[in-house]
């Protein structure tokens, strides 16, 4: 079925055998609380890496039934994180998430090279989920959070993630906007002259699975007024469900005015890695926080 | 039109003659093909140069007296600045290139001051090819000038060969971006050049046409190829002008086609504010012809 609203997918979850979520260095309540939520929700199993003493006292302080949860027991956060993404290679868990260590420390075990997440010439991109409250469905786009200014072939690994993201929450054949200053083929403007090059791989078959075109300003991607106006015809303007940006800045922003002014939610993941990677922040809400974790387990199925 | 000779006829219908001044006109091939688009009366040629030695070539015509004038300017600096002044004054139509090296002769035309290159404008070329083995009229751009033309310069290709595929009658003429392959690749630039210019005519920055590219010359020019490939395109293998990625592909395509395809063609210097004529001395006479036919259809244009 197609995921029109976020928590769609503990619906689509429930119907399903449960992924096995390995939660690295988690001994904060916020990481213990959110897993324990996602266990008792019958969405996933979970796996908590960590301090098992401290671990257990959080439970004990916020009335968290600990037999439902596997412990593995970690001195200290480097080696939680090591031991998180071994147990993933081991084949123990599907998918991680990252609990109380810094997401540096979390993010070099993931990339480590002989012990780490990654095959040969994978990028590692953020992806974001959102379900504004003045769209008519969800938003799909990224990188707001790892790559700063993604060259072309990051452009396009961006895409097919945003596609992938797409076809796993139900979303047969997406429409990609390709976010730029104009909606002209201006080539001095890095956005404008990348965009109009992955339409144009996309044409050719380069690029499969959705409908893309770009350079599209952000108006004519979300609003269809805007388009006809404008005179632009595609069938992703104003109906989008994906959206890349051309830099971080531009993602972010959006990323967080979503957030704090439209008052929305989202969720989000990395992506490229073998598995999926939750990466929550402190300021994102407990409701965001499941939803990433649902998200990351419906990414963790096989396509 | 569909093939050299209808730009001929086209040419002879023209309701004036077109005045064609040519430097350093002291060569049998250009007095040959000039005196017969004369003696057809479609052109009134000014031959500038050594007075004896052009009476000499024309004595073997049969042109009349009143079919030509001669200036008589042996110094080959002077001559050809007499036939650039003279069609930069609006005294002659056309400029055409005698006997005097390109080199010279391009640097007289793209002169600054004298010369028929307007501002920030590109100089490029044009030529209109006639095969045997297709159905029409193939466009192909750039043969003769830009080495390796950059994106703007190959915006500017385009749309003088769409001008001239619009003086020949072909209103939406078809024009594929040659490559190596239909695939839009990093590793090929040329490729990445090609998707803007497609984009650009997608969102009306270039009229006039239909673009498409990259596409090989199979997908260009066979209707058959797009299903074996499968490769959806506008162009349908039906193309009316290819534009190359560089000078070495395109003049060993246009040569390869005169040498083994038996083509004959007709090409221009694009750019100008005038058309210009340059062939060189390995050109059949009939292409020379030709070439004095569609400067006379591009000249009534302007």
């Amino acid at each position: 079925m197609e995921i029109r609203k976020l928590d769609q997918m503990f619906d689509v979850l429930g119907t399903r055998a449960k992924k096995r979520l390995v939660a690295a260095w988690a001994i904060d309540a916020h990481t213990i609380m959110a897993v324990s939520e996602a266990v008792k929700m019958g969405i996933i199993e979970g796996i908590l890496v960590g301090d098992e003493q401290k671990i257990k006292a959080v439970c004990r302080e916020h009335g968290i039934d600990a037999g439902t949860i596997r412990i593995v027991h970690c001195d200290n956060d480097i080696a939680a994180a090591a031991m998180a993404v071994d147990l993933i290679n081991k084949g123990e868990g599907d998918f991680l998430m990252k609990g109380l260590l810094s997401t540096d420390r979390y993010m070099r075990a993931i990339l480590n090279k002989e012990k780490g997440l990654m095959d040969p010439g994978a990028i590692l991109s953020h992806v974001t989920v959102a379900e504004p409250n003045n769209y008519h469905k969800l938003l799909i786009f990224g990188d707001v959070a790892i790559i700063p200014l993604p060259d072309l072939a990051q452009k396009v690994a961006i895409t097919n993630y945003l596609i992938k993201t797409a076809h796993f929450l139900g979303i047969d054949n997406p429409k990609v906007g390709l976010l730029a200053a104009s909606e002209q083929t201006l080539p001095k403007i890095p956005s404008c002259a990348d965009a109009a090059i992955i339409s144009k791989m996309a044409q050719r078959g380069q690029i499969k699975g959705a409908t893309i075109e770009g350079p599209l300003g952000m108006d004519l991607i979300i609003d269809k007024e805007s388009a006809q106006i404008k005179g632009m015809n595609s069938a992703v303007c104003g109906d989008a469900d994906c959206i890349l940006f051309p830099n971080i800045e531009a993602g972010n922003t959006f990323y967080k005015t979503i957030v704090k002014l439209l008052k929305s939610e989202l969720c989000a993941v990395v992506m490229g890695a073998r598995v999926p990677c939750v990466l929550t922040s402190r300021g994102d809400s407990e409701r965001s926080k499941l939803y990433s974790i649902a998200l990351a387990a419906m990414l963790a199925f096989k396509s | 039109m569909k093939s050299l000779s209808e730009i001929a006829q086209k040419a002879k219908s023209l309701s004036r003659k077109v005045k064609i001044a040519v430097a350093m006109a002291e060569d049998a091939n250009t007095i040959g093909a000039i005196c017969r688009a004369a003696a057809e009366g479609f052109v009134f040629p000014i031959l500038i140069g050594n007075k004896a030695r052009i009476v000499e070539l024309l004595s073997t015509q049969n042109l009349s007296m009143d079919k030509y004038e001669i200036i008589d300017l042996p110094d080959m600096t002077a001559a050809t600045r007499e036939s650039v002044r003279m069609v930069k004054a609006g005294e002659a139509d056309v400029l055409m290139k005698g006997l005097v090296g390109t080199d010279k002769f391009l640097r007289e035309v793209l002169s600054k001051e004298r010369g028929l290159l307007p501002p920030k404008a590109v100089m490029s070329y044009t030529c209109a090819l006639e095969l045997p083995k297709y159905h029409k009229l193939l466009l192909v751009s750039d043969t003769a000038v830009l080495p390796a033309p950059d994106l703007d310069q190959k915006i500017a290709m385009l749309k003088y060969s769409v001008n001239m595929a619009h003086t020949l009658g072909i209103d939406c003429p078809k024009v594929a971006l040659i490559s190596a392959t239909e695939k839009v690749s990093p590793g090929m630039p040329n490729t990445l050049d090609y998707a803007l210019i497609c984009k650009m005519a997608e969102r009306g920055q270039i009229k006039g046409c239909t673009v498409d590219g990259p596409l090989d010359v199979f997908l260009a020019c066979d209707p058959a190829a797009g299903d074996i490939k499968g490769v959806q395109s506008p162009i349908g293998g039906n193309a009316d002008i290819l534009i190359f990625p560089n000078l070495e592909t395109a003049n060993a395509f246009y040569k390869g086609l005169m040498l083994f395809a038996e083509g004959e063609l007709a090409g221009l210097i694009q750019g100008t504010s005038k058309p210009v004529v340059v062939m060189s001395r390995s050109e059949s006479e009939n292409s020379k012809y030709y070439c004095i036919a569609l400067s006379c259809l591009m000249a009534e244009e302007r």
